[in-house]
């Protein structure tokens, strides 16, 4: 056995290898955040229109599920159209479990707001904080598996959103949750598509070189 | 081009490689989850105890029932995951640092919202309930979707309708009924059953801590 060798057989080179083959993984994982980035976009503008809306017509019942549907409607309208131009999810181990966070959270955001706004819950305070953990685990969910410092700050001001909607006046309430779109959501967003166009530099760059 | 390779130059042992690599992944994620289902079962203990403290013995400061338990039961968990570390023979693969992830930031964010709540006087409100319900059943989904688990999937759902059934039913007897049975017996019962299933597997391969 060489001294480059260690007592299980690894040698340097193939730890180079492994530590390089995680990062492509790790990089790979990002992508596919990246490439969904404005999804939190469009979900931060909708929300917000939510709010604006239901603030102008405080009596009308149906500003939160209309507000929700159409966000749906846009979302798999863009997914479609996007799928159609050859953007599609990456196939990777991380890529993936990235994904089923996004799915079961939305699933977990849905079934709570659905059953809570048919209950007339809607208004309570650990409901808006409740919201705010879920989209804030999710985010430090995704930023462990991406090592992603970026996120995990994502995630740090939903969970301190979440934790101020308890402390704060209820008349502050609202503005924590404008507070968490405008920089949780749509900052994050577009923090990530602009990210995603710099990926899309690089690689037209490498195929024109 | 060999007639069995495909056009990314992967072999179909390659195929069959990293297929079995995956499933390994998969078995040794679940065994972790196996290995730490103590603490499912601890949890479940716990909050009976909270639970009786504080309807059967409130002139014994019932009003700490809940912080004094929960903080036991931190310490316990801490204390229990330290102990196991400390046992030798345990690596960890992606798939079991995704899920203690998942766990890691569930608790996380379960740990501050509760916090929040307790201390703001909030957690009378039925939302609030139903939010630690939801952010359990959100835990075991995403887990369940990286593990490929249908039992845990079902427990997922199981969470995910009680939170539901909090709003629907929308009655305090109701809420606690509920509660006790999530808490009691799908936390403790799904405990015992990841516990029974790892022992026979983890003399076999070793497992993850």
């Amino acid at each position: 056995m060489t001294n480059m060798e260690r007592e299980d057989g690894t040698t340097r080179e193939d730890l180079v290898q492994r530590v390089a083959l995680m990062e492509t993984m790790i990089a790979e994982g990002r992508q596919s955040t990246v490439r969904f980035g404005w999804i939190f976009f469009l979900w931060g503008l909708i929300d917000l229109v939510g709010v604006g809306w239901d603030e102008l017509k405080s009596d009308f019942r149906w500003v939160w599920p209309i507000t929700i549907s159409a966000g749906f409607v846009l979302q798999f309208i863009i997914l479609a159209l996007r799928r159609k131009r050859g953007h599609r999810c990456g196939g990777s181990m991380r890529g993936r479990s990235v994904a089923a966070v996004w799915r079961m959270m939305g699933l977990t955001v849905l079934l709570y707001v659905v059953a809570a706004i048919v209950q007339h819950k809607a208004g309570q305070i650990s409901y808006i904080a409740a919201i705010l953990m879920f989209v804030g685990m999710a985010h430090a969910i995704s930023a462990m598996i991406l090592r992603w410092l970026a996120q995990g700050i994502v995630a740090g001001i939903w969970l301190a959103g979440g934790v101020a909607t308890f402390f704060v006046p209820r008349s502050y309430v609202l503005s924590v949750f404008i507070a968490e779109m405008c920089f949780g959501m749509i900052l994050f967003g577009l923090y990530a598509m602009w990210m995603e166009r710099q990926d899309a530099a690089v690689v037209a760059g490498q195929t024109n070189a | 081009m060999a007639e069995f390779e495909q056009e990314g130059g992967m072999t179909r042992d390659d195929l069959v490689q990293r297929v079995a690599l995956m499933e390994a992944m998969i078995a040794e994620g679940r065994r972790y989850t196996g290995r730490n289902s103590w603490i499912f079962v601890l949890w479940g203990l716990v909050d009976l105890t909270a639970w009786a403290w504080q309807n059967y013995s409130a002139h014994l400061g019932g009003m700490w029932a809940w912080p004094i338990c929960l903080t036991t039961g931190v310490v316990l968990t801490l204390a229990g995951k330290m102990i196991q570390k400390s046992d030798k023979g345990y690596s960890r693969n992606n798939t079991c640092s995704y899920v203690m992830g998942v766990w890691g930031m569930m608790g996380l964010a379960m740990g501050i919202y509760v916090a929040s709540a307790i201390v703001t006087h909030f957690s009378w409100q039925y939302s609030y309930i139903a939010g630690l319900l939801m952010m359990l059943g959100m835990a075991h989904a995403i887990s369940a979707m990286l593990l490929r688990w249908g039992m845990q999937g079902l427990v997922a759902a199981m969470y995910w309708a009680g939170g539901v059934a909090i709003f629907v039913c929308n009655s305090g007897r109701a809420t606690n009924a509920i509660m006790l049975f999530e808490m009691g017996v799908v936390m403790m019962l799904f405990g015992l059953y990841a516990m029974g299933r790892e022992p026979r597997r983890s003399g076999l391969q070793g497992g993850c801590a």
